[in-house]
């Protein structure tokens, strides 16, 4: 328990200029997208014309049968400002997540590390909670942003509370991400390999997602996406159960994740790089 | 048997395989309390592999391991506990200072008083500054990093992997000091090394690996007894090359011939006394002898590096 705490704040502690480097810009993004509701508010007349006569197929990609909603407060910050969320906090958990253990293990960091007494399950628990804390931390200041956006706003009056709902649903996301690109750093490779597998099927699966709203043939593939279960429109009420399926999967990338870590020969330095399964890997021996 | 009187290592037929490739070919050797355990073998013989399986940083394909009296697999926190251990290619996180990355491993470890204060003068002693961020430092300064933390808790076993690479020669000698002042107090040393003199300077028993196995495990003095003698002999006129063959004296090689046969060099494993009557047949101006240590029979386990007779002298 006690290494799990040191390395738990170590951890953290390492991971302070992520929070400021991802958290900063999401909260002037919340700054910046909000005063733009009483512009599109002011035009409405002009601009439903233009959004009704889209079709289908572009209008899938601003919110599909919902893209009218652009007029409403609630709706303008679903489209505008949380449709993006979890595409971007996908790919930064995608990011986390593959480097979290591969990363300090291919720049040798980890073998060191791993000759104190420190368990394979503490250091592995320790850094994922500090890794899920950064996430939370970035989330905060991106919300943080938002409402200062929002009181700002002559057009928009939400409660702190409410427009803190639809994090939870990014935040769920996030971890499945991070979870999955974490199973995948074990699995495969080298950690570049599992970074971009993983930012793969955020994209992938976000396009899908929006296809599907206009193209009724990819609706049973869209159920595969994890983006399909992030509730845009939240600030009306989370649903438990998408949130609750997003976590349960996130627990099982955890313990496969857990399981190859447990099992695996730790790497010595230079490990990792570009490299596919089917090449081979050559082992440096000394 | 007590726990002390244990060996602290015990490998029995050990082996790990990386698909095809055989890093560790079932090798057996004990290390026993409180001494210095040398570990000789080039790059590549699976010296690191060794030591990493006997801190469960990867898994042996076979055979056990005990260390400090617990299986690696089944208590890594205690082998580890007990052990400090400098890696060949010591990496750390490259952004922190030097005083928090000791920090973090004085926490890991328990951060006792005790240790800190240890850590504080081994860092003195070796001149590390602790203000400065490790991205600063060079390769030889990084090594006194992983020096203090293998040294700082005072472990029961030391595992040292190539502990000298990188350190300018005071440094060296310091590290050895170290290794001489642990072992006065109790500990055990398990030196693995490609550097044959410092191996032969602080172990008392040294094994030799070679492509995976154990050629030879013996006592350090012994193993250098073994080696031959060199002898280098001035002569007041030259040697004809045909009269330097030597092939009727046995235990004797001809390592030089120059100076048109003014000058020879010899290399003698079995007694002098050949050598001596067939040198008295000529005019001798000065003679040299050199007792050669463990690297003639560190090398005598790596054969084909010796010059044939025919290429020595001229045609």
């Amino acid at each position: 328990m006690r290494s799990f705490w040191t390395i738990f704040r170590f951890s953290a502690w390492r991971l302070r200029w992520t929070v400021l480097g991802w958290g900063i810009p999401l909260m002037l993004l919340g700054l910046i997208t909000t005063p733009f509701y009483d512009l599109v508010a002011e035009n409405e007349r002009q601009l439903r014309p233009v959004i009704q006569g889209l079709k289908p197929l572009v209008k899938s990609f601003i919110g599909g049968e919902q893209a009218e909603d652009l007029f409403t407060p609630q709706g303008f910050l679903a489209l505008r400002y949380f449709a993006f969320l979890p595409v971007i906090l996908g790919i930064f958990a995608s990011v986390v997540g593959s480097g979290m253990l591969a990363s300090d293990e291919e720049r040798g960091i980890l073998d060191f590390l791993l000759a104190h007494p420190a368990g394979r399950s503490s250091v592995f628990l320790g850094r994922l909670a500090a890794t899920f804390l950064t996430m939370v931390a970035i989330l905060l200041l991106a919300w943080f942003g938002l409402w200062l956006g929002v009181l700002r706003a002559e057009s928009l009056n939400f409660p702190p509370g409410q427009i803190l709902l639809p994090y939870i649903s990014v935040l769920a996301v996030g971890t499945f991400f991070l979870t999955l690109s974490l199973a995948l750093s074990m699995t495969m490779p080298s950690r570049v390999t599992a970074a971009m597998t993983a930012g793969f099927i955020v994209l992938a699966g976000e396009i899908l997602t929006n296809l599907a709203k206009a193209i009724m043939e990819l609706k049973l593939a869209a159920k595969f996406s994890p983006l399909t279960y992030f509730q845009t429109n939240a600030m009306s009420g989370l649903e438990i159960k998408p949130l609750m399926g997003l976590l349960a999967f996130a627990i099982i990338w955890t313990v496969l994740a857990w399981l190859g870590f447990q099992r695996r020969d730790i790497r010595v330095a230079g490990d990792g790089g570009w490299k596919l399964p089917f090449l081979g890997r050559k082992n440096r021996i000394n | 048997m007590s726990k002390d009187s244990q060996p602290i290592i015990r490998v029995n037929s050990l082996t790990k395989s990386y698909g095809g490739f055989h890093a560790l070919r079932g090798i057996d050797f004990e290390v026993q309390r409180g001494e210095v355990f040398g570990f000789l073998g080039p790059n590549g013989a699976g010296k690191t592999t060794a030591i990493r399986c006997m801190l469960d940083l990867i898994r042996p394909s076979s055979g056990s391991l005990l260390v400090a009296g617990h299986d690696p697999q089944r208590n890594p926190v205690a082998v580890r506990a007990r052990c400090g251990y400098l890696p060949g290619e010591l990496r750390f996180d490259e952004n922190i200072t030097v005083s928090a990355a000791l920090n973090f491993f004085q926490q890991l470890r328990g951060a006792t008083a005790a240790c800190r204060r240890r850590a504080a003068v081994l860092s003195d002693r070796l001149e590390l500054d602790t203000a400065s961020r490790i991205k600063n430092l060079s390769k030889g300064n990084k090594q006194k990093i992983g020096i203090v933390s293998a040294f700082m808790h005072e472990p029961e076993l030391l595992l040292l992997d190539e502990p000298t690479s990188g350190l300018d020669p005071l440094v060296q000698q310091t590290v050895m000091d170290l290794v001489a002042e642990v072992q006065h107090g109790g500990a055990t040393v398990f030196f693995s090394s490609h550097v044959l003199s410092e191996v032969q300077a602080v172990a008392g028993r040294v094994a030799i690996i070679r492509d995976g196995s154990i050629v030879e495990v013996s006592d350090t003095s012994a193993l250098s007894a073994r080696g031959k003698v060199e002898v280098r002999v001035r002569f007041t006129c030259p040697v004809p090359p045909e009269k330097a063959q030597l092939a009727e004296l046995s235990g004797v090689t001809l390592l030089a011939f120059e100076d048109d046969g003014r000058l020879l060099e010899f290399a003698v494993s079995e007694n002098m006394d050949g050598l001596v009557k067939w040198l008295a047949a000529y005019p001798v101006a000065t003679l040299e002898t050199r007792q050669c240590g463990l690297e003639e029979v560190f090398h005598a386990h790596y054969p084909g590096k010796e010059k044939q007779v025919s290429a020595i002298l001229p045609s």
